[in-house]
Order: C-alpha cells, then structure tokens, then sequence
C-alpha cells in the first residue's frame, strides 16, 4: 500500500477528476449513453435506461466528493467497484469480438479495446490503494 | 478496517443521492420511458432524426445511380483489404473533427451520405452516423448489411487505398 500522503493526493485528483468529466459529459447526453450501453447488447433496455440516468451522476458525485476530499474511502471504494465492473464489461466485450463504442466519455469515446482496459487498471490500482491505504500522518512541525 | 458500517453507509448515501437526482433532473425522459417512447430503440426514438437505416436494395440503387457518397467506418486495413467500389475511408475507431470537417466538404449537394461498416454485428458505422448529425445534413443513412451483406449479393467492390 502506498503511505505517502502526496502521491494519494494526485491519486486522488486524478481519478476523481476523469469521473467528474466522464460523468458530466453523460449527465449532458443520457440517450445517447444509454444508446451506447444497450449496444453492448447484455442488458436488457430497461436496465440500460436507468443505468444511463443513474450512473453518471454517480461518477459525478465520487468523483467529486474524491476531490474534494470529502467521504474519501466511500467514494474509492465505489470507484473501484465501477472500475472492476467497467473492466470485465470490456474484456467480456472484446472476447465476444464486438465492434463497440466504449461509451466511457460520452460522444468522444473510443472503440472498446486494450489502451481501454489498461486505462481502467491503472485508475482501479489508484482508486484501491486510496480505499484502503492509511497515509502517513505529517511530521510534526 | 476498509468495510466499516461507516463507509458502507457513506456509499450508499452516495449511491441513493445520485440515483435521486439522475431521475429527478430527467424527470420527463423518465415520463417518456414509462410511456413508451423507447420502445423502438432509443436512437429510433427521434433523438438523432437524421438517420435512418436503409436496405441492400436502397444502397444499390444509390449506388446504381452514382447518387450515394459511401463511407466506410471500419479501420483502415479492413478497407483496404476490400470495399464498396468508390467508398471514402472515415474509420469511427479513430475519427477526429479535422475527418469530419473534410468528408462534410466531400458531399457534393445531389449526392446521399451512406455510411457503412463490416455487416452483422457492427455498429461503428451508426457511431459514425451519430457523429455527423447536427451538421445541416439533412438525412444520414445508414446501410447495417454492410461489406458482408454487399459482397454477398456480388456487387462490385474494391481493394487498396
């Protein structure tokens, strides 16, 4: 586990602020995202809708509240959970072999693939460390 | 301890919060859904109303006629291995504004835009279409039979760049 308070910091920054744009961006466009979920043809329409509604303002909201250093182990740990499930949709869809778009960043969003789920490893190593990591308390000044 | 009663409350206060404001702040699109409005698909559902899907037939009488600007949004190495003879390369995987602004330019004003990809399962080629609305082009069609469906029936293709 990383300690150092500072690199949990930029973790923190980083990975909540790519959920705050991914987020927003879909919050903006909730048709075309639930467009883009139901073409990945794994859930029925219903499901797709109300993910479609639900979701990007949950990405919104911890990714925020991340940044803001307000609920941070909660919102991590939601992170995390998204990230692996956001993970096993896109290795699942590439073994299925479909030409899909990812959906992640709304209308700017790439083709579902490896630099995907690379990107999504690496932001799931950071949003574990920040769900469970103790920072080091500061030196005493 | 990661999983206290804490945490485990924090996140669900979480979860609740945006589910309440995701359905409030789309209260009508909910309405609609309810309703029915979804229920031939959402993109069928007049959210981008300038595409429509047409058939084989469609795509070869435009074809026939020289009326159809053909796009092919699979990558480039799937096109060139083979395409709809005359077809423009735009792949949906790699599209940037610049490729967009260019093919805009590329139709002419009698010509139909028919964006295709490989046939069957592949759905860049409505990405692409998507893309494109909202760009004065009145209608954008889209040919879901593809280069398989095309092929298929022997009608004339091309290799190369």
């Amino acid at each position: 586990m990383i300690r150092n308070r500072f690199v949990l910091l930029l973790f923190r920054i980083v990975v909540g602020g790519l959920f705050v744009y991914a987020g927003v961006l879909k919050i903006a466009d909730p048709i075309g995202f639930a467009q883009d979920i139901e073409d990945y043809r794994l859930v029925p329409r219903a499901v797709a809708f109300f993910t479609a509604l639900v979701l990007p303002w949950l990405e919104t909201l911890a990714g925020a509240a991340l940044v803001a250093g307000l609920f941070k182990r909660p919102s991590a740990g939601l992170i995390a959970l998204m990230l692996a499930g956001f993970i096993v949709l896109v290795a699942v869809t590439m073994l299925r072999g479909l030409d899909v778009d990812c959906g992640c960043f709304g209308a700017l969003s790439r083709k579902a693939g490896w630099a995907l789920l690379l990107e999504d490893a690496l932001m799931l190593f950071m949003a574990v460390q920040l769900a469970f990591s103790r920072p080091d308390r500061l030196p005493p000044s | 301890m990661f999983l206290t009663k804490r945490t485990v409350r924090e996140a669900a206060l979480i979860v609740g919060v945006s589910a309440v404001l995701g359905l409030a702040v789309r209260a009508p699109l909910v309405v609609r859904y309810l309703r029915g409005d979804f229920k031939g698909g959402f993109l069928a559902a007049g959210t981008f109303p300038g595409v429509i899907q047409i058939s084989l037939a469609e795509a070869e009488d435009l074809f026939a006629r020289g009326r159809g600007l053909f796009v092919d949004a699979r990558p480039f190495e799937e096109f060139r291995a083979g395409h709809i003879a005359g077809a423009k390369n735009v792949p949906f995987a790699t599209v940037d504004e610049r490729a967009l602004a260019a093919l805009m330019t590329a139709i002419g004003p009698d010509r139909e835009l028919v964006v295709y990809c490989s046939g069957g399962d592949c759905l860049s080629s409505l990405g692409l279409a998507r893309l494109l609305t909202g760009r004065g082009l009145k209608e954008i069609r889209v040919f879901p039979g593809g280069w398989e469906e095309w092929t298929a029936a022997g009608l004339p293709g091309e290799a190369g760049e």
